[in-house]
């Protein structure tokens, strides 16, 4: 498979055998396809880049090359032999260090004792560490890379950038020959991204693969080697830099496949519901202006990280804002959650299970609880009262449920939604943020849900829709402004609307 | 490690600023509590809690909760001394009580790593089976008639140093050399501070979990023996309440019950604060009641003086 897929290019310059080569990768999760026949080839000395869209599988790859999770089928090959990757042991033993973006530091310990941890050299006595070794070797690897500080240090004390530089000391610090990177400099200033550059040079040279994932193209072109493009868990593509532009690797990222038909009736918008002007809050997002008008679903995109829950949390309150307003229907913005509540603003979250629901409470209690006190001024529940409101709701939204004393943890998806939705509604928000409302919901569910936000600007709300699958903001949204490093780069009217337009204007050049 | 390399930065100013001003408000509302005797009082009545204080450090480092630790110490020190009178034997006794201890701590470890029950709850559990054992096996009777070495441990001396001092500072370097100096130690700050690097490190955190328990029920039985010869006797209900001194040393020392952030030289200071509190209280003839309102008092005041430090930039 792997070979025939190969492009001849690739196969012209690949005389030495792979340091590690997958074949036919496959993994699902319950619900989602994550990687569909994935192969994919790495060379010593070479640095490979992996491009593709949120959910396009590159992280589910990189759980299986370090061990996290294991493929469903496919094979392994290290250096032409089969080998099996089934824990983080494996892992190590072949040489393989992952880099995530999520760090795997312990924030009390020093950066010695996290470079080494579990690894550490043993001392003379039992369970001893060699301390003086220990700090040695830390010094070593740090110099290494440039890095110059305290190997005491608590790497609680370190900024991001800092605790990025410890993690790939301690990759190095395994003596790796293969370092996979996820977006290693998402969080570094161009001097420590150019030192990091260098060392990354210094590595090829002597040896050592490096797989490394980026959003930004300028960085593909430099440092690639070699470039595979991943869509919706399948590998598009694998070639050389010389073999593509970026606008023609934007376009293997985002494909035609997805088949997508919402029904969304588009109007005319009315008065203005939200407007967000010079936004800035702790959480970093800056100088953020958007407007959400009556009857319009207004999409907030741009790659994971890019500061769209923060610009959400903001508006709705939950995140301190620093600078700039928020008016809601022309009143200024108390910024707090229980002030959004009071002016008929709603902020869905991206996860439901955590900050959404009470999973172990009923479908009825759920769709009530943020109403009691409008419902029941006096603080006295009305059960009869309570139960008409859930019902009507229930009805109103389709939500499939036994009864209103069913468990909402029991219920699928896209109903758990719903009664999200639905808890609202009975609040009588007009207006509504909606995080990823569509994440690990099936495709039939999907449509539902998109069915009743249409509904809900059809009967005069308004809603900002944050979303990672471009598609879905294509066809959904009237207009949606595009994020970038915690700022928005550009906003796209439903005629400028397309997935090639968002991801190029989300992408760093 | 950390707390060594921080010469410049207090970690607990808080706790420090209180026990200034609770030396100085003793020394000065008291006449006896300055005098050598009396300080040396605060050493022997703290040494007991220090020995389950430093462990139940180890167990909030990993974001647990040891609640069973005063009950372990009362049936530990029961179980020491019916031992002692039936075999005459020191060791057997002491072997026993940590044997004992070191059972419950697996067993609450057990259930907190393999079976995923919250530490709260698992030790809420425990605490009532080690509670009822100690009552059963005596039928609520102190236990009395103990061997000399029993006694030894609490009303001996070495070299002129009481025993109890010198098992303080042996169980404080220990478990310090175990915290800072040890993979062991990385570990347990680990546990609390991200699981899952401990899992890309291949390293197995349920064991190392469990042992944490374990060290904590050893260290009860320990304590159970320095209870006992503190009491003459093996007294079923001697710890009640000792998990609540152990836990609100360990929180006015400055260890976080979050992220695995500690300091054992905190635990020692919260202990003595504790010690100090007590024993002031007592020269003032305060009920031993009001004393435990007062260390709750002390846990609330310091954290709102803390609170008010770190919020207010």
């Amino acid at each position: 498979m792997s070979a025939a897929t190969k492009t001849p290019a690739l196969a012209a310059a690949s005389l030495a055998p792979p340091k590690l080569e997958l074949r036919g990768i496959c993994k699902s999760f319950p619900g989602v396809r994550a990687l569909n026949d994935v192969s994919f080839s790495i060379w010593p000395g070479e640095t490979h880049m992996l491009l593709g869209e949120n959910g396009a599988g590159k992280s589910t790859l990189m759980k299986i090359l370090c061990g996290a999770v294991s493929a469903d089928s496919g094979e392994i090959l290290y250096e032409n032999r089969p080998t099996t990757i089934a824990s983080p042991a494996d892992a190590r033993r072949l040489g393989i260090a992952v880099i995530f973006q999520e760090f795997s530091l312990v924030p009390h310990l020093d950066i010695a004792h996290n470079i080494f941890l579990g690894r550490a050299p043993r001392g003379r006595l039992p369970g001893a560490i060699d301390r003086a070794r220990l700090y040695a070797d830390t010094r070593r690897v740090l110099d290494m890379i440039g890095f110059d500080i305290d190997p005491r240090e608590s790497v609680h004390r370190l900024g991001v950038a800092q605790q990025q530089m410890v993690e790939i000391a301690k990759a190095l610090s395994q003596k790796a020959r293969i370092l996979v990177m996820d977006e290693p400099t998402a969080s570094l200033s161009d001097r420590e991204s150019e030192r990091l550059f260098a060392m990354m040079a210094r590595l090829k040279a002597d040896g050592v693969a490096i797989v490394y994932i980026s959003h930004r193209m300028a960085e593909v072109f430099a440092l690639g080697d070699r470039i595979t493009v991943l869509r919706d868990g399948k590998r598009v593509r694998s070639l050389m830099p010389h073999e593509a532009t970026p606008d023609e690797l934007v376009r293997l990222m985002v494909g035609r496949t997805v088949d997508m038909t919402y029904p969304r009736r588009f109007r005319a918008p009315g008065a203005t519901m939200l407007e967000v002007r010079g936004l800035s809050a702790a959480s970093g997002v800056a100088g953020v202006d958007l407007t959400v008008r009556e009857g319009e679903i207004v999409g907030l995109c741009g790659l994971v990280g890019s500061g769209r829950t923060e610009v959400a949390r903001a508006i709705f309150g939950a995140d301190k804002v620093t600078s700039g307003e928020v008016r809601v229907f022309g009143r200024v913005h108390p910024g707090a959650p229980d002030g959004s509540t009071r002016l008929g603003m709603a902020l869905i979250p991206e996860s439901r299970k955590s900050e959404g629901l009470a999973l172990i409470r009923t479908v009825g209690d759920n769709i009530l609880l943020a109403s009691l006190p409008s419902l029941f001024p006096s603080g006295l529940l009305r059960v009869g009262a309570g139960r008409d409101v859930a019902l009507q709701i229930v009805k109103r939204l389709g939500i499939v449920a036994t009864s209103l004393q069913q468990q909402v943890g029991m219920l699928s998806g896209g109903n758990q939604q719903k009664v999200v939705i639905g808890k609202w509604l009975a609040a009588k928000a007009r207006l509504f943020i909606f995080d990823e409302p569509t994440r690990g919901i099936d495709i039939g569910a999907k449509a539902q849900i998109f069915a009743v936000i249409d509904e809900l600007v059809a009967a005069g709300a308004g809603v900002l829709m944050i979303s990672s699958e471009q598609a879905e903001i294509v066809h959904v949204c009237d207009r949606a402004y595009v994020m970038r490093g915690k700022r928005i780069v550009g906003e796209l009217g439903r005629a400028e609307l397309s997935e090639e337009n968002i991801v190029r204007l989300g992408m760093h050049q | 490690m950390t707390a060594l390399a921080l010469p410049g930065r207090l970690r607990a100013p808080g706790l420090l600023l209180m026990l200034a001003v609770m030396l100085g408000g003793f020394a000065f509302a008291t006449r006896d509590f300055t005098t050598p005797g009396n300080l040396l009082n605060i050493l022997l009545q703290s040494s007991v809690l220090l020995l389950i204080a430093l462990p139940m450090t180890f167990v909030i480092l990993t974001e647990g909760l040891d609640l069973s630790i005063g009950a372990v110490l009362s049936l530990c020190s029961v179980a020491l001394a019916q031992t002692a009178l039936a075999t005459g034997s020191f060791m057997a006794a002491l072997s026993v009580a940590l044997l004992v201890g070191g059972l419950i701590g697996a067993l609450n470890g057990g259930l907190v790593a393999y079976l995923r029950i919250p530490p709260f709850v698992a030790t809420l559990g425990t605490l009532g089976v080690a509670q009822s054992l100690a009552l059963i096996v005596t039928g609520g009777q102190s236990v009395t008639g103990l061997p000399d070495s029993v006694l030894f441990v609490y009303g001996g001396s070495v070299l002129g140093v009481r025993v109890p001092i010198l098992l303080m500072i042996a169980a404080y370097a220990l478990m310090h050399t175990l915290l800072y100096r040890t993979r062991f130690g990385s570990y347990v700050f680990a546990l609390g501070g991200n699981r899952e690097a401990l899992t890309l490190a291949g390293v197995p955190w349920r064991r190392i979990l469990v042992m944490v328990y374990v060290l904590a029920g050893a260290w009860a039985g320990l304590a159970g023996l320095l209870m006992a010869g503190r009491l003459n006797s093996g007294h079923p209900t001697a710890g009640i309440g000792m998990e609540f001194d152990a836990i609100a040393a360990v929180a006015l020392g400055g260890t976080s019950f979050e992220r695995g952030n500690g300091w054992l030289m905190g635990t020692l200071l919260g202990v003595l604060t504790i010690g100090i509190l007590r024993n002031g209280l007592n020269l003032l003839a305060v009920s031993s009641a009001l004393q435990v309102c007062c260390i709750g008092l002390l846990v609330i005041l310091t954290f709102t003086l803390e609170a008010f430090r770190t919020q207010t930039p």
